[in-house]
């Protein structure tokens, strides 16, 4: 029989019917698409071992303790230690995603480390009589601080500039039972969570804020007060408290004298009471300490708290200052470590500072996208959980503590540890501080170690010196020993975390809010991905406001403050509170616009 | 279509038949053996052990999967019996102290989450329920990967049962218990 043409084509024919009767092409399409699910590019997370790391977050002041379940000595995922004192086993969102910090695709890895040690020897050697060396520590009170200031101490006209120090005072909720929070986010970040958790109940907390904020809505009363007129409704409270007239307070806050009057009486009646708020400035810092003085809240809820010992040695140190309080004009070579996330400091109040021709701005950050934007050399830190670091005391810290970060996993290659950098470019030589620090701690014999495998607590004098240091590197808290509440020499609480106060310009008819930054790439992929954040220069507000400012959703717009002007897209959203606009916790931002602070959208 | 022109067509759709059902299974899956030759019967009926003793959970309730050697070394110290596989495993493996390599019958995708935890303790599920008759099995079937994907062949069929491993057996069963609504269950 001869094979013809068409008698090929029908056996194709009826293979393609057959192969379809076939499991094959079924199989090879799953297959295809499980394939592509391992591309070559794809990271493959490691095998092996599963085993419990403790460390402390380093985050934010708060350091909770954490439990990091790891595979094969990679962190995979983050919880807090039961049983801890401070933290009581809670953690905030961006606390459990921590361990994807050191992936942020805004990540820097490489930078000009010798160029900059070149360019700050130079400038150094060159030093006018009344030009400074600066450093600029965004996360004070830690080990490295110490650091800081003796380096400022060993070279010309060095300055120690500080920017949200607590002071040696600490806030304890557990005592309080009235809390009167001015505008500050008490329940949202301000302290140690599960520690402002774990006192909520034992307090009455009143909210005074212009915006139904996260904390004006979980707490006991909202106080809607016109935007920025917390300072007024303090002294309102004082002069009620003096028996004096509220009128003025009423007028300028929006709320009835009556209800001022209650508030005091409130306040006076079932304390003991406390006023948080204030770090915005000066005035508004003494205003409630004057508060606090009025209430009998010193040495009640706002108590002395002794440091942790540091060694003898360092002693010898440059003073802590505010900026406020250096000359405009003076510095010649600023050092910023912003290594820690969060903090940030508007380049606006910064720039003053240099001297005009030429400053040389050093850098060190783990991101591009803070003071880098603005610095002539931005050099790469290792960023939580890669570096070992202490941890500053939290506002709500009762007694000193001493806790480190560890590294739970390895910092790239090119990374400068601020700390070791600063002090080299100062000519001053330092070891191990944190060993150094914790002998010290260990030497004064005083209070506990918390260890987090065991969950045990053990007296200090009796762990042995290497012991003690070990318990450290392995996750463990010291805690000083608790004291007769004192009253505090000179009180300066809820610095950092407290929203800025609002300037005072009537034109600005909006008040801002800030979102939380992403800190993960896991949380920013959501957000890059999706509208339910807010973009770097996107703002959000009510439909009300942008009718009133006549823009649309989705239009270029303008954000004024008085500290400057950005181009921003403006979100119309009905979930925004009326007379706010929501801006996004990014530094380009901050530079102009701070939470709490004043603002206008106007059409681009 | 005339009796002559159904001839081609039929021997293809029958070659393409065959290909599909025996030669494609067959083509798509790399075989290998286990480095041992193991009989869980003889381990469950000799030995009296049952799946806990070696497929243990930790302390922390996390399941610690194949055993390692340590775990098999606790009693072939030295040579149990006079077989051709124990004799294997001690030379190979106890003696210089290496570690079997494993084949896993049943590796899921990095991007699933399962806790033996949960499914064994808190629901109560036996072994056999998943991986089949496989604790009464007499030697280790060798081991089937797909070319394409590499993934293990048993996913798609756990051999001596009617289910696979993939995504829509673990939905099936999660649905029959009325569980299947949160996907960061197992995609966390």
């Amino acid at each position: 029989m001869k094979t013809t043409r068409r008698d090929i084509l029908l056996f194709a024919g009826g293979s393609a019917v057959g192969v379809l009767m076939t499991p094959a092409p079924w199989r090879l399409i799953t297959d295809s698409a499980l394939w592509s699910e391992n591309w070559p590019g794809i990271p493959r997370p490691a095998r092996g071992a599963i085993t419990a790391k403790y460390t402390n977050c380093a985050l934010c002041a708060a350091g909770c303790a954490v439990r990091a379940r790891c595979v094969a000595e990679q962190p995979v995922s983050l919880v807090g230690v039961a049983g801890h004192p401070l933290s009581h086993g809670a953690m905030c969102a961006y606390g459990l995603a921590g361990h994807h910090l050191p992936y942020h695709p805004a990540r820097v890895t490489r930078g000009p480390v010798e160029e900059a040690a070149t360019a700050v020897a130079g400038a150094m050697a060159r030093l006018g009589a009344n030009e400074r060396v600066a450093v600029l520590d965004l996360r004070p009170g830690r080990t490295a601080s110490w650091t800081y200031r003796r380096a400022m101490a060993a070279v010309k006209n060095g300055v120690y500039v500080e920017v949200g120090d607590v002071g040696n005072s600490a806030i304890d909720l557990t005592k309080a039972r009235t809390v009167l929070s001015l505008s500050v986010p008490l329940l949202e970040g301000w302290g140690t969570p599960g520690n402002v958790i774990a006192a909520r109940a034992g307090f009455h907390l009143i909210q005074a804020e212009a915006v139904e904020s996260r904390t004006a809505a979980m707490a006991d009363q909202w106080l809607r007060i016109k935007a920025g007129s917390e300072e007024a409704l303090g002294q309102g409270i004082l002069l009620a408290l003096g028996g004096q007239s509220t009128a003025a307070a009423a007028e300028a806050t929006g709320i009835p004298e009556q209800q001022i009057l209650a508030l005091a009486s409130e306040l006076k009646q079932n304390g003991p009471a406390l006023v948080v708020g204030g770090a915005g400035s000066q005035s508004a810092a003494q205003l409630a300490a004057q508060l606090n003085d009025a209430l009998g809240a010193l040495g009640r809820t706002i108590v002395a708290r002794r440091d942790a010992p540091v060694p003898d040695g360092w002693k010898k140190a440059a003073p802590a200052v505010d900026l406020a309080s250096v000359e405009d004009g003076s510095i010649r070579v600023l050092l910023i470590d912003e290594s820690a996330p969060g903090a940030y400091l508007p380049w606006s109040d910064v720039e003053p500072k240099l001297v005009r021709d030429n400053p040389v701005v050093v850098a060190l950050g783990w991101t591009r996208e803070g003071y880098g934007r603005h610095a002539q050399y931005l050099l790469p830190t290792g960023v939580y959980p890669e570096v070992a670091e202490d941890i500053p005391r939290a506002v709500d810290s009762v007694e000193a503590v001493f806790r480190m970060a560890v590294p739970l996993v390895q910092a790239p290659q090119g990374v400068v540890k601020p700390e070791e950098w600063i002090a080299k470019a100062a000519g001053l030589e330092v070891g191990d501080t944190l060993r150094e620090r914790a002998d010290a701690i260990h030497k004064a014999g005083r209070g506990t170690l918390f260890t987090y495998a065991d969950g045990k607590s053990v007296a200090t004098k009796d762990v042995k010196t290497d012991d003690f240091w070990k318990a450290l590197q392995a996750g463990a808290c010291w805690m000083d020993e608790v004291e007769p509440a004192k009253r505090p020499a000179a009180v300066k609480v809820a610095a950092g975390a407290t929203r800025q106060a609002a300037g005072s310009a009537n034109d600005l008819p909006l008040v801002a809010m800030l979102t939380e930054a992403p800190s993960s790439p896991l949380l920013s992929k959501i957000y890059q991905e999706s509208n339910l954040k807010l973009g770097p220069k996107q703002v959000a507000i009510h439909p009300d406001e942008a009718r009133a400012a006549g823009v649309e959703d989705g239009a270029r717009a303008v954000l004024e403050t008085l500290a400057g002007r950005i181009d921003v897209e403006v979100r119309v959203d009905a979930s925004v509170s009326r007379g706010a606009v929501l801006v996004a916790r990014r530094a380009a931002v901050l530079d102009v616009c701070g939470a709490g602070v004043r603002a206008k959208v106007v059409r681009a | 279509m005339t009796i002559r022109g159904k001839i081609p067509f039929l021997a293809g759709t029958l070659m393409a038949l065959g290909l599909g059902w025996v030669g494609f299974p067959y083509a798509i899956n790399t075989r290998r053996p286990q480095p041992v030759d193991f009989s869980h019967k003889v381990h469950a009926e000799k030995g009296g052990t049952k799946c806990e003793d070696c497929h243990a959970f930790r302390e922390d309730g996390t399941f610690a999967g194949i055993p390692t050697l340590d775990k098999c070394s606790g009693c072939h110290a030295a040579a149990m019996g006079t077989t051709v596989a124990e004799k294997n495993f001690i030379d190979q493996y106890v003696t210089p102290n290496r570690e079997p390599q494993w084949a896993d019958y049943a590796r899921q995708p990095e991007n699933v989450f399962f806790s033996h935890s949960v499914h064994v303790k808190r629901a109560g599920m036996t072994c056999e329920s998943c991986h089949g008759p496989t604790g009464a099995s007499d030697s280790l079937r060798p081991y089937r990967e797909d070319r394409i994907s590499g993934y293990p062949a048993e996913i798609w069929k756990v051999s001596g049962t009617n289910h696979g491993m993939k995504m829509a057996d673990c939905v099936d069963c999660h649905r029959s218990k009325r569980m299947e609504q949160s996907c960061l269950d197992c995609h966390k």
